[in-house]
């Protein structure tokens, strides 16, 4: 009898054993466990389509059992009567489906097309990553019984003693062919050239065999140096056991680009391993946020696979969480999306049909303004108050009105999707509080909280927009607006407490206030009005900090015309916040972010901001004449923007039009939806890609408009305070002493 | 995800391209004062939004009315804070 | 009937029995308003929106300029919003044959989805025409073919099957449609 404690590294269908698991023993072994593992799923229709469906089914081997059960659907919102089919092995189902749909395809299908972790963390408990007692046969290595130790909610997870193998070129490869590969595990570094590529294959392979890895992490893996390697190790027949299970080549999921909501989004290639995870730093949708750490727990509570959980976005996860919630409800998963949204009159979808509340702040420079928001606020009011797709009652029926739309809410039971979010939402907040309440703490305890935490928090995020998501299984247009509304009456509930305790109201954007009144300056004095805005609201808010001070800009285009979300300012404690400008702009040039964050600090060193002007104009100068004697590196100056749609749609070339088309020039294809790096330069056509063979000549690039971008970006900042951009223009050319009016 | 009607600042712009015909036939200086109300109106957007009007126009209508008021009120204040000053 | 219409011609109003067809670029949705605005005067309309054309404070204001009763009118219209394919068809599928006026926008704007495969839209397309031919035999129907600036492939493949159930067809070129271009923030 093979016992253990241990985690569920990765698990996936195969067309002989069923299932087949790999665990990480707490002990050190790695263990290749397989079960069978049968799927079912499910029809529902008109009777005389059924029995013939049966009857088709009857004839199929792969097909162990069908019968007539009952389950609910949640959009009819009540149980039916649906046919069962169940087959023996899950990699039979795909197919299978596609058959009986193009057969029979005036019947609704649900459970066809359930992830394989989903249905076992369904069945078991076990999603990917968690730790659990495990029981299996000594001669079969076939699973008997797995109990799950720590559930997904679980809030101080035991760390996981993953074996780490680091592999890195030693350059961007998009730049020029890296010269080596760096390979890291433990406390070992090895460096092997890549022009000797057999050695590379030699080494490898050893490393891998000795290391035996349960996580592979590399820069670039996806989409350049597995396949590399994959394609050398056949050239040269020198075999790379990247996966662990032998007989499988590795997974490559090729490039895609596809239009969602107007945008067209690309995504790289990505190479999947067996038996173990490859994770590329570079191709990991939040990594920067949350870090292995983050993407552990996403993968914990999603029952997404860690090397799925790392590259897809937080949508995928909330679409498989609910699809487990509705497993384990015996709630009916619609193979295609064919809810769509009640007719109404047009009368209705003007209050129906807004976003969140979104005040115009008062521009200019505001004094000791407390920020306070509510606590994930759409999760908690569709978890508060029940929203869900099946809750959501048709024209007329008796339930609870929902504030200023013409729709109830059925509250006899808990919705589905509630039901899913809800774990979410209270681990979310109870580690908010502790990260809290503890800020004393132990460095890389404390960031790897904050990492889950960040984790849970964009799930949060997404899931919301995921309810109005036409591609949803578990979406509807109608309680995505019930959300919103009940979102803007709770920030209007907040807005009254606030000025009925006697505040003005500065700025309100979604699920946050900012508040103001002459006698309040610390955060006990806010306490008060938190209550009171629970009390009225029902929803939990939280004092975010109180602003020192807080500048709110203009728009890009119009400085005089308010905007909500562009502002800066600093807390009590010294910390700065800054939104929307430059410094905040993923497309903004290094160099100009720089400065107007350095400006910021400046600023923020003094109790009053104005103590700090002078400091900042000559800080100011002093990157003007960096810029001007071209002492600024290159690689800070460049600018990345996106490309919006393929090169032939453009009628005017965007500067990163004419960059992509640099690039393309010299085989570089770009894709619409990918940033493209670029420099200004004088002259046509104005721009030298980054990405070229060679780098561009310093003298060529054009300092008059980065002087022009560093000065309006720094008028930005300084202009709440006097100095527009005008006027740092004319302070640039003079001399500070001369003017007595700084003093320096 | 599902929503279609525009923003509110949109919906201003719509109507103020609506009114282009009027503008065109006002002298300059009446044309900036023109602007100059649409500009008054720009600070109730949130306003008008929450209101979800159906003909918006008449939302941006009170919000310029609102704005000339509240000149009117200060103006009011300061000529009597003149007029102690003078006494 | 094809005809190449000036800026200020209006679309007229569908009639029972036939099927209309506005074959023509974004900015014609203003008419597409102008015409429900008419239709929403004397009685129900639906509508079924296939792209998030609708324009509401466009219909509303051409309400205004009809009758004081603009919220009564706005009442009328009915309308539902979809978003894939299926969901098209399967709506399409449950309207009664009762005669009220449909008008249906952007008809290809969900069948363009390459996520679906070419064989199963068409499929799903057809159906929605044939659906569309029996309402029609009892009520007005109007149907708007968003052309698009660099039009697909599929396009051109899907829209020779909406032509082909037309009775009437307007066909409206690029500049002969105000397009609204709103400015940038």
């Amino acid at each position: 009898m093979i016992e253990f404690d241990g985690w569920l590294l990765d698990l996936f269908e195969d067309e002989k054993e069923g299932v087949v698991l790999y665990f990480m023993d707490r002990e050190g072994p790695r263990w290749r466990l397989t079960t069978p593992f049968p799927v079912t799923f499910y029809a529902q229709g008109e009777s005389e389509q059924l029995r013939a469906l049966w009857r088709m089914l009857r004839t199929l081997p792969q097909v162990t059992d069908i019968h007539r059960t009952q389950r609910m659907d949640v959009f009819r919102r009540q149980w039916v009567p649906v046919l069962a089919a169940t087959v023996q092995n899950p990699v039979t189902l795909q197919p299978l489906i596609q058959k009986v749909v193009a057969r029979f395809p005036k019947l609704e299908y649900s459970d066809a097309d359930i992830s394989i972790t989903v249905r076992f963390a369904a069945q078991t408990g076990a999603t990917p990553l968690s730790y659990c007692h495990v029981v299996a046969d000594e001669a079969t290595h076939k699973l008997k019984d797995i109990e799950v130790l720590e559930s997904a909610w679980e809030m101080t997870p035991r760390p996981i003693p993953f074996r780490r193998l680091y592999l890195s070129p030693s350059g961007d490869p998009n730049h020029g062919r890296p010269r080596y590969l760096r390979v890291i595990y433990g406390k070992h570094e090895n460096r092997y050239l890549l022009s000797d590529m057999q050695n590379v294959l030699v080494c490898l392979r050893a490393t891998l065999k000795r290391v035996d890895p349960d996580l592979i992490i590399t820069g670039w893996g996806d989409t350049w140096l597995l396949p590399l390697l994959v394609e050398k190790s056949k050239e040269y027949q020198i075999p790379l056991p990247l996966n662990r299970e032998t007989g499988r080549d590795i997974l490559l999921k090729k490039e895609l680009t596809y239009f969602s909501y107007g945008q067209i989004i690309y995504r790289g290639q990505q190479v999947h391993l067996f038996g173990r995870c490859h994770l590329d730093r570079r191709n990991a949708m939040l990594w920067s946020d949350y870090d292995l750490e983050g993407t552990i727990e996403s993968s914990r509570v999603t029952s997404l696979p860690l090397q799925i959980a790392a590259r897809v976005s937080p949508g995928t996860g909330i679409s498989s969480i609910e699809m487990l919630t509705a497993l384990r409800e015996q709630v009916l998963v619609p193979y295609q999306k064919q809810q769509a949204e009640y007719f109404k009159p047009v009368a209705d979808l003007y209050s129906a049909d807004q976003g969140g509340i979104v005040y115009q702040p008062l521009i200019g420079l505001h004094r000791n303004v407390g920020m306070i928001d509510f606590t994930s606020m759409y999760p908690a009011v569709m978890v508060y108050f029940n929203l869900s797709p099946e809750t959501i009652l048709p024209n007329g029926m008796n339930g609870t009105p929902v504030p200023a739309l013409g729709i109830t809410i059925d509250n006899s039971r808990e919705g589905l999707v509630p039901k899913a979010l809800r774990p979410l939402l209270e681990k979310r907040i109870a580690l908010k509080k502790r990260l809290a309440m503890q800020k004393v703490w132990y460095p890389p305890e404390r960031e790897r909280i904050e990492h889950r935490a960040s984790a849970l928090k964009w799930l949060l995020v997404v899931c919301f927009g995921y309810l109005g998501y036409k591609n949803a299984r578990f979406g509807r247009i109608e309680a995505h607006q019930a959300v919103t509304a009940y979102g803007r009456e709770a920030m209007m509930q907040a807005k009254e407490a606030a000025e009925d305790m006697g505040c003005e109201v500065i700025q309100m954007y979604v699920d946050g206030l900012w508040v103001q009144r002459p006698d309040w300056s610390q955060p006990a004095d806010f306490e008060a009005l938190l209550l009171e805005i629970e009390e009225r609201t029902g929803l939990p808010i939280a004092l975010d900090g109180v602003y020192r001070w807080i500048v709110f800009v203009g728009s890009r285009g119009n400085k005089a015309r308010p905007v909500a979300n562009r502002y800066f300012g600093v807390f009590q404690d010294g910390s700065i916040k800054v939104r929307g400008i430059d410094a905040r702009r993923r497309d903004a040039t290094p160099f100009v972010k720089e400065t107007q964050l350095h400006l910021l600090e400046l600023l923020a060193r003094h109790d009053d901001p104005f103590d700090g002007l002078g400091q900042a104009v000559k800080y100011l100068r002093g990157q003007v004449r960096t810029l001007r004697s071209g002492k600024v590196p290159l690689a800070d100056l460049l600018v990345r923007q996106r490309l919006g749609r393929k090169l032939e749609a453009y009628r005017t070339l965007s500067p990163a039009a004419r960059a992509a088309f640099q690039l393309k020039a010299v085989g570089k294809e770009q894709h619409p939806g990918q940033r493209v790096a670029f420099l200004f330069t004088l002259g046509k056509p104005g721009v030298h890609a980054w990405d070229l063979p060679e780098r561009p000549d310093p003298e060529s690039v054009d300092l008059a408009r980065y002087e022009t971008l560093l000065i309006r970006a720094a008028g930005i900042v300084l202009e709440a305070f006097g100095l527009d951009e005008k006027e740092l223009e004319r302070l640039m050319k003079t001399d500070l002493k001369q003017l007595g009016l700084i003093r320096v | 995800m599902g929503r279609t009607l525009p923003s509110a600042t949109q919906i201003m712009q719509q109507d103020e391209a609506a009114l282009a015909r009027f503008r065109r036939a006002l002298r300059r200086s009446d044309q900036l004062v023109l602007d100059d109300l649409f500009n008054a109106a720009q600070k109730h957007l949130s306003a008008a939004a929450y209101a979800a009007n159906i003909l918006p126009f008449e939302s941006f209508l009170l919000s310029m009315l609102l704005e000339e008021h509240k000149e009117v009120l200060r103006l009011r204040e300061s000529v009597e804070n003149l007029q102690k000053r003078h006494d | 009937m094809l005809a190449q219409n000036p800026d200020n011609l209006s679309l007229p109003a569908p009639q029972r029995g036939k099927i209309s067809l506005v074959v023509a670029p974004r900015g014609v949705s203003g008419k597409m308003m102008t015409m429900l605005a008419t239709l929403a005067l004397h009685g129900k309309v639906l509508v079924i929106d296939g792209g998030n054309r609708f324009d509401a404070y466009a219909l509303s204001r051409e309400l205004r300029q009809r009758t004081v009763e603009v919220y009564a009118a706005l009442n009328r219209v009915i309308l539902s919003r979809v978003f894939t394919c299926y969901q098209m068809t399967a709506t399409l599928s449950q309207l009664p044959l009762d005669g009220t006026p449909v008008v249906i926008l952007d008809l290809l704007g969900t069948f363009l989805d390459e996520s679906v495969a070419f064989g199963k839209r068409r499929y799903l397309l057809n159906n929605s025409l044939g659906r569309l031919r029996q309402i029609a035999a009892s009520a007005p129907v109007a149907l708007w073919a968003r052309t698009r600036t660099t039009p697909t492939d599929e396009d051109q493949k899907l829209l020779p099957l909406v032509l082909e159930v037309a009775s009437d067809l307007w066909e409206l070129q690029d500049a002969e449609v105000p397009d609204y271009q709103l400015p940038l923030f």
